[in-house]
């Protein structure tokens, strides 16, 4: 009886250390699964919780404002005016990382080898590869850019390059130039939510590195990542009203 | 030049906003509440929105077709719809907020449907 009464003592020690974190068998966190930020289907229609708001958490938002250049703040505002220019509102892949700030589900799937994220915003997937290769020399521009990714400990690290100038970052009008560098880290955490950073530099328009969080959590149903096209019905540009 | 950099930094601080296809207050006031009771005459259960298109009728009798925007059709069903719960002819009962451009447009928050079951249609006014 007492060798039990031990077992229980040091098995909720470990829960309590977070010596629990899922892992594959490879040994790394197990990023697998559906994950989301936003969106009612997390968090339900009422008393939505953002993170980093009535959690015990202090991760995200995005860290201070965006550090654009003097003289490209004007164009920041015009942009973010008129939601037409928003190339969500014209059903572009939302590029990286304000994907992963949207209010519908991503899943990850996880071999050694190769990770891959399924966004059910825009159709848009990233196969990344964990082999240590760096980027190629030469790259087309694409919305979601060109990943690589490799492990830091217990964190899983994504260097994105190659994006076109299309896409926006996280916020209104927050535009970049083809020289966006995202250095992406999923952190798992004990209690089953993923800190996500992502740092952006684009020396074209910031004067600094800017850096984006969230905290990525299950949603609370058993969720699959849905089609979802959004060309199908888009009405928004006939009626969207600009503000200036 | 202040006015600039308060909206700018205004425009900055809402950069934490969650990425919705488009942001409420382009298309819709959210200072003008709307509450329509009719009937259902057309349901487009599609992306990027949802749209009922409904015969209002005011208490005086005047009918007035409306067209009510909701979330996408995967959102609706991870809050409870499918594309059963509502069908054309319905009598619905829906509050929501008027469109900006004048037109008969609204965006939806809440719909009653014929049994008083009551479900939400689209997001929170900003």
């Amino acid at each position: 009886m007492k060798i039990l009464h031990t077992c229980i003592l040091v098995l909720a020690a470990a829960t309590a250390h977070g010596q629990t974190l899922p892992r594959s068998f490879d040994g790394k966190p197990d990023l697998s699964g559906i994950w989301q930020a936003f969106g009612v289907a997390l968090f339900g229609e009422t008393g939505e919780l953002r993170p980093g708001q009535g959690t015990k958490s202090n991760w995200g938002p995005p860290v201070g404002p965006a550090p654009y250049r003097k003289e490209l703040e004007s164009r920041v505002a015009e942009l973010a005016a008129d939601n037409r220019k928003d190339p969500n509102v014209r059903c572009k892949m939302a590029g990286v990382p304000r994907i992963t700030g949207s209010v519908v589900p991503l899943e990850i799937v996880q071999t050694p080898k190769k990770v891959a994220i399924l966004y059910e915003s825009g159709h848009a997937f990233r196969s990344i590869p964990v082999d240590g290769k760096p980027h190629p020399a030469e790259l087309d521009p694409s919305y979601m850019g060109h990943s690589t990714g490799r492990w830091d400990g217990d964190t899983f690290v994504v260097d994105v390059t190659g994006f076109n100038n299309i896409t926006w970052l996280p916020g209104a009008g927050h535009f970049h130039s083809e020289a966006l560098h995202v250095v992406e880290r999923y952190t798992l955490q004990p209690d089953s939510t993923i800190y996500y950073e992502a740092t952006m530099e684009d020396p074209e328009v910031f004067t600094k590195p800017w850096a984006y969080r969230l905290i990525l959590r299950h949603p609370p149903r058993d969720e699959r990542i849905m089609e979802s096209d959004c060309t199908e019905n888009n009405q928004d540009l006939e009626h969207i009203v600009p503000a200036h | 030049m202040e006015r600039l950099a308060k909206a700018f930094t205004l425009l900055c601080l809402l950069s934490a906003a969650a990425l919705a296809h488009h942001s409420f207050g382009a298309e819709y006031d959210g200072k003008r509440p709307v509450s329509i009771s009719g009937v259902v005459t057309k349901i487009e259960w599609s992306n990027p929105h949802v749209y009922l298109t409904v015969d209002a009728s005011d208490p005086a009798g005047k009918v007035t077709t409306m067209m009510v925007e909701g979330h996408p059709p995967n959102i609706l069903r991870r809050t409870g719809w499918t594309r059963e719960v509502l069908k054309v002819n319905d009598h619905v009962s829906i509050t929501g907020w008027a469109s900006k451009d004048g037109s008969e447009r609204m965006a939806g928050r809440e719909v009653t449907l014929p049994d008083g079951k009551k479900l939400f249609l689209g997001p929170p006014a900003e």
